[in-house]
């Protein structure tokens, strides 16, 4: 008995004693206090970084605001920010928050009056415009735009040379003639053209988008998949690449990573946020170069997309004017920060005056000396916009299943007939 | 004849044993090599566990984390193990119609998934915080709260007090003793292996519980190790050295535990007792 | 459901005491039960309730509205939820059996009183429940991969040609997520066991072995009818382990190629977290998930059905 007493006071002692100093240690923490605002977003090496620059900038000017940034994975902060928003609970809920730019629609949709409408609050002239239409609804604007996920192909120089190609060989090329370069470096350096994850349609992504085209018709909410013109020579061009044993298959980032710094593909086509990761394996500098995009051939299509990328949201909490005046001192309109954001970590904004920066103009020995950023900025501002919608992710997965049958050798038509089908009967 | 036998058990465990152990391994191998080393899936130790280490301490505060996973999973196991058993034992021992149908209601409490009561049980906590701040969102007790009362392990103490020989809780009652008296006298030093079991079980659980420390714990100085090793992981560029030696660290507080605890499974204890 | 299969089962023992001290006794019962009995239904059945209320609703995050029985008339007609039942009625009808064995055998093997290193084998053979699953993931696609290492081994012994395609084809991706589940939690089944092996009363055994009964017969006629309300127990909790299965498949496959290995579980949370939340319908898929492991809970205690189960 006195063991059961001794057992529970030792409990209950650590229960208050971590409550206790939990909650002290967290009432500032609180959205109330008006000189402090809480900011969540995910990756340290990027957008943690971009924040703390930010902050450093507006301290000079606006010593009196504390602010806290907090970092959770990019999941995480989805798990946290639907708990808190669908219970109707704002506690613990941060003033300015990280959204990916697929999802943003989803959540200002689904939680309407919780975000903050910025409209006004910033030029929206200055940024890109893809962007643009990507943090607004209704033509009311939520997001402050952020960096961009502008598509490049990134190609291996060496062994372009060794199949005869040069560089300019490449520039600006569409979907088929840069399938006909690839047969011709596999046969000559044995090596595939791409690596992608079966499980992720990122690729069919940036096809579609680069003609204009989306999972959805520009109400954002309409299936467009049966009469998609861009998604069906999306599907022909995926299952030509395929065929041709062009594609190496990765499953996880990790297997990903090691697949081009390994020196396994020729070439990689995604995002410009995946520079850190094709310079991590410094013995292969000097052997890169990144070329536009390639288009989708025979229709309106142009050599630049864009996959991921995320704009901050601010929540309709207390403390969100303090939120709105931070964002729009600094991401809003400081073109030193973003040649900071550029020089330091490498995070390609979309704020169009800062493109005349001297950073961006900065010669990348890794990449034979070219100016990547400013490639990679000028091709952003070309990025056709579309209406992302409500449900990319939801409709990918269909699409997924779609692709495997197709592959699998069911006819196209039907393939995409099925999935518009069951789209429309999944998403209401 | 005994001899073979004895080493064909030897083989077949080792067996059993490398298979088991290989990621394990992998793991604290990849734990000394650089990241770039690690997506390339080296096989070989490395040199980098100290420079690992370092760059691990100076990205994230990994000593205030440990401590709050440890005290959130201390107190978990010590309640867990306490509740659960005082009801594992009331319904088996003091077993009646109403108290099997109470019990399986209660097994009902394991079979929904919890993402499902995630955000009911999220809005319950709003409320409670505005009630009482000490106990509410963003508290290491709330992190524990819902995982304190399993049906699980009521369920584990149940089947176990099957095999529990009442002679014994009679021969305590016929010495005298008050039935809580009976239970922490004969019951709990009998069931030690039980209790053993269930320690290291609820321990794991608690220190790898995710979910719901994810959602109801805001503030970086509250955070767990899981939550810190996601942290680490979200980049685009993770660095994957970095990653492997905080889950060897991770790790090892629960395989120490298991290691100290599986002593007490000692093969013929109840006879000794009896 | 269970509460009706467990009152045929119940035979009270007969009792000597007097009616006082029954009463007494049962008051003392139900408070040992009480403090638990609260918890649980503070914790467990309130949000309980509310996901139930929740599932009969319908929309994009707080946009929810009543839709009667549509949600659960969907799921008849929704393919990703189709392919994750029958996917985990896979998985369950192959992988508990399976474990359950697996680990009864081992923790028989390690309860061996001479045999050394004892602490050593056991630990071993727990630590893959404890390891993490990032590093689980990663290793377990390095060895599953097309040129991974169980393809070379395969084909070094001449068992197979062709390299597998371990994570990318339908079939093989199911064998992999079983392999590794069973992997994962074998040892941690095997703790269950060992600890209720101490319980089984050594001269059992003896006097067994003096009759000449072999090691086969001492392990079907001792072992497993001494260990059977823990076989009940880890057979229910792995069914509604697998039934609720989400890291593994998560981790390795994501549920692909196209939902060859999606689980129920994972596909509540893609429709909780990874599409725009309909928590309404995702509450619904719960629910089918409560259904159904009532359903093979009245199975197993039927199966495994006398008064000491």
């Amino acid at each position: 008995m006195k063991k059961l007493l001794a057992l529970i006071m030792v409990s209950m002692l650590l229960l208050t004693a971590c409550s206790s100093g939990a909650s002290n240690s967290t009432e500032p923490e609180g959205g109330s206090d008006s000189n402090q605002i809480t900011i969540w977003a995910w990756d340290p090496k990027f957008n943690i970084k971009a924040i703390e620059l930010a902050k450093e900038a507006y301290a000079s000017e606006n010593p009196d605001l504390k602010v806290n940034v907090i970092e959770n994975a990019q999941d995480d902060i989805v798990q946290k920010l639907n708990t808190s928003l669908s219970s109707g609970t704002t506690k613990g809920l941060p003033n300015i928050v990280l959204i990916e730019d697929y999802r943003a629609k989803s959540f200002l949709q689904a939680y309407p009056d919780m975000f903050q409408p910025l409209t006004g609050s910033f030029e929206t002239e200055d940024f890109v415009q893809y962007k643009v239409e990507a943090t607004s609804v209704d033509g009311e604007n939520y997001g402050l735009p952020f960096d961009t996920g502008v598509t490049g192909l990134y190609v291996r120089t060496d062994y372009l040379t060794e199949a005869g190609f040069s560089i300019e060989d490449l520039q600006n090329i569409d979907w088929k003639e840069y399938i006909e370069i690839g047969k011709k470096v596999k046969e000559a350096t044995g090596k595939r053209l791409l690596t992608i994850d079966p499980n992720e349609l990122g690729i069919l992504r940036t096809m579609i988008q680069s003609a204009g085209k989306w999972y959805v018709k520009e109400d954002g909410t309409t299936p467009d998949l049966a009469n998609n013109e861009a998604l069906k020579l999306s599907f022909e061009i995926y299952k030509e690449l395929v065929d041709n044993d062009l594609m190496n298959f990765h499953s996880d980032w990790n297997q990903f990573l090691a697949t081009f710094n390994g020196g396994e593909v020729a070439t990689v086509t995604t995002g410009n946020w995946i520079t850190p990761s094709i310079k991590a394996e410094a013995s292969q500098s000097g052997k890169w170069a990144v070329v536009p995009h390639p288009s989708l051939p025979g229709m309106k299509s142009v050599n630049a997309s864009n996959l991921g990328g995320a704009s901050w949201y601010i929540l309709d909490v207390p403390g969100k004017e303090n939120a709105v005046d931070f964002l729009t001192k600094t991401f809003g309109s400081n073109v030193d920060l973003y040649q900071k954001l550029v020089t330091e970590i490498g995070v390609i904004g979309t704020y169009i005056p800062a493109t005349e920066g001297e950073a961006y103009k900065t010669e990348d020995e890794f990449f034979g000396g070219q100016s990547i950023i400013s490639d990679f900025s000028k091709w952003a501002e070309e990025i056709p916009q579309v209406n992302y919608g409500m449900h990319t992710y939801a409709i990918e997965d269909i699409l997924i299943v779609a692709m495997q049958n197709y592959l699998g050798g069911q006819d196209l038509d039907k393939v995409l007939e099925d999935a518009q089908q069951q789209a429309e009967t999944q998403i209401k | 004849m005994h001899k073979i036998k004895q080493i064909f058990i030897y083989i077949l465990l080792s067996i059993f044993t490398v298979i088991s152990i290989f990621p394990f391994i992998w793991m604290i191998i990849s734990a000394t090599n650089k990241s770039i080393d690690v997506t390339k899936g080296r096989l070989l130790p490395g040199t980098h566990l100290v420079e690992n280490i370092q760059n691990l301490l100076s990205t994230v505060d990994l000593v205030p984390a440990l401590i709050n996973s440890a005290t959130i999973s201390i107190a978990t196991t010590i309640l867990s193990l306490i509740i659960a058993s005082l009801a594992g034992y009331g319904f088996e021992i003091y077993r009646s119609k109403a108290k099997d149908v109470v019990f399986n209601i209660l097994l009902l409490s394991m079979m929904i998934p919890f993402a499902a009561l995630m955000i009911p049980l999220f809005r319950m906590f709003g409320t409670i915080s505005q009630i009482a701040p000490g106990i509410g969102i963003d508290t290491l007790t709330s992190a524990m709260l819902p995982s304190i009362t399993t049906a699980f392990l009521i369920f584990f103490f149940r089947q176990n007090t099957k095999m529990f020989p009442r002679e014994l809780l009679e021969a305590g009652r016929i010495d005298g003793l008050t039935e809580l008296g009976v239970f922490f006298r004969i019951y709990v030093p009998t069931m030690k292996t039980t209790y053993a079991a269930a320690a290291i079980i609820t321990f794991m659980a608690s220190w790898n519980n995710y979910l719901w420390p994810l959602v109801v714990l805001q503030s970086p100085e509250n955070h767990t190790i899981p939550l810190l090793i996601s942290n680490l992981g979200s980049s685009n560029s993770p660095d994957f050295g970095i990653i492997m030696t905080s889950i060897v660290i991770a790790t090892l507080p629960t395989a120490l535990i298991f290691f100290l605890l599986q002593r007490h499974f000692v093969a013929g204890m109840m006879g000794s007792v009896k | 459901m269970i509460p009706a299969t467990t009152k045929q089962n119940i035979q009270p023992k007969p009792r000597k005491y007097n009616n006082k001290f029954r009463l007494k006794n049962g008051l003392i019962g139900w408070a040992f039960i009480s403090i638990a009995t609260v918890m649980i239904c503070l914790f467990y059945f309130y949000p309980m309730v509310q996901a139930l209320i929740l599932s009969f609703q319908s929309g994009a995050g707080t946009n929810l509205q009543f839709v009667g029985l549509d949600n659960y008339l969907r799921l008849f007609t929704d393919p990703a939820f189709i392919a994750a039942l029958k996917n985990t009625v896979i998985y369950l009808i192959i992988q508990v059996p399976v474990m359950i064995i697996f680990a009864l055998f081992i923790s028989v093997l390690l309860n061996n009183k001479k045999l050394k290193l004892k602490g050593f084998f056991r630990t071993a053979i727990f630590l893959p429940c404890i390891t993490s699953l990032v590093a689980y993931s990663v290793v377990f696609k390095y060895l599953f991969a097309t040129d991974g290492i169980i393809n070379k081994m395969l084909i070094n012994v001449s068992l197979i040609s062709e390299p597998i395609q371990w994570l990318t084809d339908p079939f093989w991706a199911k064998v992999t997520i079983i392999i590794a589940i069973t992997w994962r939690w074998t040892g941690y089944n095997m703790i269950f066991y060992l600890s209720a092996l101490q319980n089984v009363d050594h001269s059992i055994y003896e006097a067994a072995k003096i009759d000449g009964a072999n090691a086969f017969q001492q392990f079907f006629k001792i072992t497993i009818p001494m260990l059977k309300p823990i076989i009940l127990f880890t057979s229910i909790t792995s069914t509604i382990g697998t039934l609720q299965l989400f890291d593994e498949v998560m981790n390795i496959t994501k549920g692909g190629p196209g939902n060859a290995t999606i689980t129920i579980s994972q596909y509540i949370y893609n429709l909780s977290f990874k599409y725009t939340p309909d928590f309404g319908y995702a509450a619904t898929v719960s629910y089918a998930i409560v259904i159904m492991i009532v359903v093979f809970s009245i199975i197993q205690f039927k199966v495994a059905g006398d008064k000491n189960a």
